[in-house]
């Protein structure tokens, strides 16, 4: 399975609190992420894949991969689909 | 008490001389009550034939023409010009009013008329002393902590607000303003001090004041008031740069909402809650 990589030249990022505040470049619009939105953005590191994600978030919150599949999912589409994200 | 070096280093960059000054400092023509920026200069024009040049490290430089009314004169060198002349030279000038408590700042931020005056007036007749008056130059040189300047305007009421604050009036700010000079009442402070919160005014029907998160603190930190212009432009951000420091800025200072209601019947209400909040958090 491909690697899920973050296209860091279209964005920028800084971390208030514990929230992200991730900004694209080129067209200005800001997206907060908290929570485990937060935490799944953290854990994009360029080397892990769909699967390798699942599995260090259900680590992470001590729960199995199939009761967060879906939401993680979602989410990964949502990057995807805002343009911070790709698969590699 | 000992000046700070962003105190002394306003105080020699803002000294005034009269004389002769250039019409434009980039191509195109200046037209009334605007400005041009370059690296080392500074140069506003007010209405008619009256131009203020700064020069890094030379001061300003006031062109009076005949027609030029001296009333603006002080409004302009403290609004526009004061707020440049701090921008080209690393300080941080907000759109802000602010009072004193235990050793720190408290500062209130919101649009034009949106009571930020009237506010820390009606303050200061609870005893706390007024810091600045619609400008608060921010020194960020320190990572530990940031500096307030201490205010270099005299505080300007409407004839409405002078009433709600309860504050005697001085003399008119000019012909055309309906807006008064005024004392505050428990006097002002003349030291740098550092800055406890960032307070923004918002209007709505239950007064509370409750703290922003991370992402609220950068987004509200973003300004169109004239200040934030001039400090844009002196630091030639792009995007990015900017993004860097609302984060800066939003990891740096603590920042609220006030919301209360703009109801004259409640106004005491919303200052005696205003007070409260300052005096629990002041040191």
């Amino acid at each position: 399975m491909n690697r899920v990589i973050k296209l860091s030249e279209r964005f920028t990022e800084a971390a208030i609190d514990d929230e992200i505040v991730v900004m694209r470049v080129d067209t200005g619009e800001f997206f907060s992420l908290t929570g485990t939105a937060a935490t799944t953005w953290r854990l994009i590191d360029g080397n892990r894949n769909r699967d390798a994600l699942l599995a260090a978030l259900a680590d992470e919150y001590s729960t199995d991969e199939a009761a967060i599949a879906a939401d993680v999912d979602d989410f990964l589409a949502q990057l995807k689909e805002t343009g911070l994200l790709a698969d590699s | 008490m000992t000046k700070t070096t962003a105190e002394l280093m306003m105080e020699a960059e803002t000294l005034v001389s009269y004389g002769a000054v250039p019409d434009r400092i980039l191509d195109d023509a200046l037209p009334d009550m605007s400005w041009q920026m370059s690296r080392e200069e500074f140069l506003f024009r007010g209405i008619g034939d009256h131009l203020f040049h700064y020069r890094r490290g030379k001061g300003i430089t006031v062109h009076r023409g005949a027609d030029a009314d001296a009333a603006h004169e002080s409004l302009w060198l403290n609004g526009s010009v004061y707020a440049a002349i701090a921008s080209m030279n690393g300080l941080l000038p907000i759109h802000a009013s602010a009072v004193a408590a235990g050793g720190s700042v408290f500062a209130f931020s919101g649009p034009t008329g949106s009571g930020k005056s009237t506010l820390v007036a009606a303050l200061g007749n609870r005893g706390f002393r007024l810091f600045c008056d619609d400008t608060l130059v921010l020194d960020l040189s320190d990572p530990d902590r940031i500096m307030c300047l201490p205010g270099h305007k005299r505080l300007k009421l409407t004839s409405e607000a002078l009433d709600l604050a309860a504050v005697t009036p001085q003399e008119r700010v000019s012909p055309e303003l309906d807006k008064f000079y005024a004392v505050p009442a428990s006097g002002e402070v003349g030291v740098a001090m550092a800055l406890a919160e960032l307070i923004f005014l918002e209007e709505g029907p239950h007064p509370s004041i409750t703290p922003l998160s991370g992402s609220e603190r950068l987004m509200r930190f973003q300004d169109d008031h004239y200040t934030a212009q001039l400090f844009a432009t002196a630091r030639q951000f792009d995007r990015a740069g900017m993004f860097a420091h609302l984060s800066n800025m939003a990891q740096r200072i603590k920042m609220s909402r006030f919301v209360r209601p703009m109801d004259r019947a409640r106004f005491n209400e919303s200052v005696e809650i205003a007070a409260r909040h300052v005096e629990n958090d002041a040191d």
